[in-house]
């Protein structure tokens, strides 16, 4: 008789953990979610107004921001076309949908997108932004609230500018991937990792943007071709607004820099004595001190680089490279053209107050009273840096010349 | 109950660590920054110092009254009346810090995580969780604590050394940001967040060896404290202290910041939220016993299982009093500040009366003889 009433109590408490394995409040099935893998930011055209369906207001508000509207292009990933792994002869079927849509703001914009999509938009995924070059000129503070604000979007998802708008982006199809906005993304990721650009995820451009003593910069994109996308230089910022960019050739000196560890550009270098010989050498590893110091209460910034360095390729087969000599020479014409393209990159980025290295960040750290007296603002340092004065001391060493002797 | 004599020195050291862990750790920076600047580092370390105070004169009472808690200690030090007054107040704090802590928790998973859940589910569950769990007796409830600390303790860890990468030593200086009235504020904040210490005084009438209390004490403050310094200069070298101030949870972010090399995990937030959780757990459930035992024994009750379920309801109430985030950490941050009366200059006073009456005792013992 106990043992039944136990076993009847046993029941009861398994039927009250019934309606737990009905699982997770929030569970979305993966085909019921619009996932975004990459966003791209333009100026919305003339009549975009029209264009714009009346989701979150009605036409001709007042109370709508006054920035002008923008037109964002999205990529949603296709459920079950996203190949997972190699796939042979994979079909026709673009794995991709490309939306376009207008509105005042991004999320503006994200609600009018969902008035024409079934699923529900998913952001956990977005792995890149592109904001167009006229977008980013006139400012990027307007998209931050809402970036940071929104819990599913990744602090490391990629940033870029891009020459063209932004849209031809989400259109554009490399061969290398499947998914478009993939490639797009794993390419910003292994540029980091050959060293061809400094590490550059939203999270970081924000925290930087913050700090009062340096400006954002991110990867400055140009479509090359029908299908090539190349990494066409660095989009400095000033505040929130892009205010010029740097040829691919100076994200090397601006990474000598901020002291970025992994060298990845090379420099024609001159060999002395033969004027018009060169050789390829290309930067493995430096190593970056910045000295910062106030000079008659004049700020004053010391940088030293110190490159290790290999031969890469030399040219014509009249000159050699036998002895010590030579590799001194070659390193001596290595410091100089780095010295010199370090120099000319802090020249132009102070005539934009750019201040991209962050040579401010060295001021308010070291000297808090400078600081507080003299800049306080962002604003502030950005006229100071304009006229910082500077030295630049380059030391190069070559460790390697490659399998060929001579 | 209070016979049972058998956690051990490291059990009462884990039962502080997974206690003092807990909510606290996501907002820690942003309280820190706000207060210190750049200073932020320290800040958090003169908080430690301040908890570490309390949690010192808490132990030293334990020792002095080995078979006793707080509540019937003071009886005996501050007379029966007094004594009884100044527990309700205990027992009324802890009730509301254990309802924070629950609606802090609730807050961070339906806005970082699950969305759609409604506010009052995470709050209940985890309640539930905790009431079900204070049934036990102190034994279980020390086995609970020392099996989590691992689990609470490597994934921050992790997370802070994989982070450092995109570290920046330069938005840790100067060392000294703002004026020092600020900072002692600030620290008093970071102090508040070790308020699950005053467990302690339920530990030692358990423990086997009462005299080691305070080495136990000592290591928890020393593994928390470290870690929570370790998180603030993290979190400030990541972000920079202009950056932290716009986000509720930096420690959060910087696990969403954070991915595993070789792309094993792409973002580790949801690892370090998982984890969390357990930690969370461990506070609420800390202070739920912490509570209902102090109940038990102001009404010199026999058995504290039944007290579980009977302030579950109240602890809820309390919970979803605030009606927003802002307004919740407002109240969090006073009732931080006023607990530490109770939980700091309190048992400081119940100290230095204790001292004295026993010096008198003696003094009086010896002139008899």
């Amino acid at each position: 008789m106990s043992q039944n009433k136990y076993r009847a109590k046993r029941i009861f408490l398994l039927i009250c953990l019934l309606p737990l394995l009905t699982g997770c409040w929030d569970s979305r099935e993966i085909e019921q979610r619009a996932t975004v893998l990459a966003i791209g930011i333009d100026k919305a055209g003339p009549g975009a107004e029209e264009r714009e369906a009346e989701v979150s207001h009605e036409k001709g508000d007042i109370s709508i921001p006054e920035e002008n509207m923008i037109e964002i292009t999205v990529q949603i990933a296709i459920p079950g076309r996203i190949p997972l792994g190699p796939q042979v002869g994979a079909g026709e079927k673009k794995p991709v949908l490309v939306v376009h849509v207008v509105g005042h703001t991004i999320e503006d914009a994200i609600y009018n997108l969902q008035q024409e999509i079934a699923d529900e938009i998913f952001l956990g995924h977005l792995r890149l932004i592109v904001l167009s070059e006229e977008v980013a000129k006139e400012g990027v503070k307007r998209f931050n609230d809402y970036l940071r604000r929104n819990p599913e979007i990744r602090r490391t998802a990629s940033m870029v500018v891009s020459k063209e708008k932004a849209s031809k982006y989400m259109e554009a199809s490399p061969e290398l991937e499947r998914v478009p906005s993939l490639y797009l993304a794993e390419m910003v990721d292994s540029l980091v990792d050959l060293g061809k650009f400094p590490e550059s995820f939203i999270g970081k451009f924000w925290s930087i943007f913050s700090s009062e003593g340096q400006d954002g910069y991110l990867p400055y994109f140009h479509i090359k071709g029908k299908k090539t996308i190349q990494i066409n230089g660095l989009a400095y910022f000033h505040g929130d607004k892009m205010v010029g960019k740097t040829n691919p050739q100076e994200i090397g000196s601006f990474m000598a820099g901020i002291g970025a560890e992994k060298g990845g550009y090379p420099i024609f270098t001159d060999i002395p004595g033969n004027k018009k010989e060169i050789a390829l050498v290309q930067a493995v590893k430096r190593k970056t001190r910045i000295k910062a110091s106030l000079k008659n209460g004049k700020p004053h910034v010391l940088v030293k680089v110190r490159y290790e360095a290999k031969v890469s390729e030399k040219e014509s087969p009249n000159v050699k490279i036998k002895k010590e000599e030579d590799i001194r020479a070659l390193e001596r014409g290595f410091s100089n053209a780095g010295q010199r393209s370090l120099s000319d990159l802090i020249a132009k980025t102070q005539k934009a107050k750019s201040d991209i290295f962050g040579f401010g960040e060295y001021f308010r750290a070291q000297f808090p009273e400078y600081w507080k007296q003299n800049v306080e603002t962002e604003e502030g340092w950005g006229n100071i840096y304009e006229n910082l004065s500077y030295d630049v001391e380059v030391d190069t060493y070559i460790r390697h010349s490659g399998m060929k002797d001579k | 109950m209070e016979d049972l004599r058998e956690i051990t020195t490291l059990q009462a050291t884990t039962i502080l660590i997974s206690t003092i862990i807990g909510v606290g750790v996501l907002p820690l920076p942003l309280f820190a920054v706000r207060a210190g600047e750049t200073g932020a580092p320290l800040v958090t370390l003169f908080g430690i110092g301040i908890a570490a105070i309390g949690l010192f004169i808490i132990t030293k009472l334990g020792i002095r009254h080995p078979s006793k808690t707080i509540i019937t200690y003071s009886e005996e030090i501050l007379g029966k009346w007094l004594g009884k007054v100044c527990s309700i107040f205990v027992i009324i704090f802890f009730t509301i810090l254990t309802a924070l802590a629950a609606r802090e928790f609730g807050t961070v998973v339906t806005t970082s995580v699950l969305i759609e859940t409604p506010l009052d589910v995470t709050v209940i569950v985890m309640l539930v969780l905790a009431a079900i769990s204070a049934r036990n007796n102190i034994n279980v409830f020390a086995y609970i604590h020392n099996f989590y600390v691992p689990i609470i303790l490597a994934p921050v860890l992790i997370v802070v050394a994989v982070s450092l990468k995109n570290a920046n030593i330069l938005y840790l200086r100067p060392l000294i940001g703002s004026d020092f009235k600020e900072m002692f504020f600030g620290a008093l904040t970071v102090a508040a967040l070790f308020q699950g210490s005053f467990i302690m005084t339920l530990i030692i009438p358990a423990m086997k060896q009462p005299k080691k209390a305070m080495k136990a004490s000592i290591w928890a403050i020393l593994i928390s404290g470290g870690l929570y310094l370790l998180l603030v200069i993290a979190t400030v070298a990541v972000f920079g202290t202009e950056e932290i101030k716009q986000l509720f949870w930096p420690t959060l972010e910087l696990a969403r910041t954070t991915s595993l090399p070789g792309n094993i995990l792409q973002r580790l937030d949801i690892v370090f939220l998982s984890v969390w959780v357990t930690a969370v757990f461990t506070t609420i459930f800390a202070s739920y016993y912490l509570t209902i035992y102090s109940i038990k024994q102001f009404f010199r009750l026999q058995d504290h299982k039944m007290l579980s379920y009977f302030i579950l309801p109240f602890v809820y109430i309390l919970a979803m009093l605030p009606e927003d985030i802002f307004q919740m950490y407002e109240i969090i941050r006073y009732v931080g500040r006023i607990g530490l009366s109770i939980t700091i200059l309190y048992p400081l006073f119940l100290l230095i009366l204790d001292v004295l009456k026993s010096k008198r005792r003696k003094h009086s013992e010896s002139k008899q003889v």
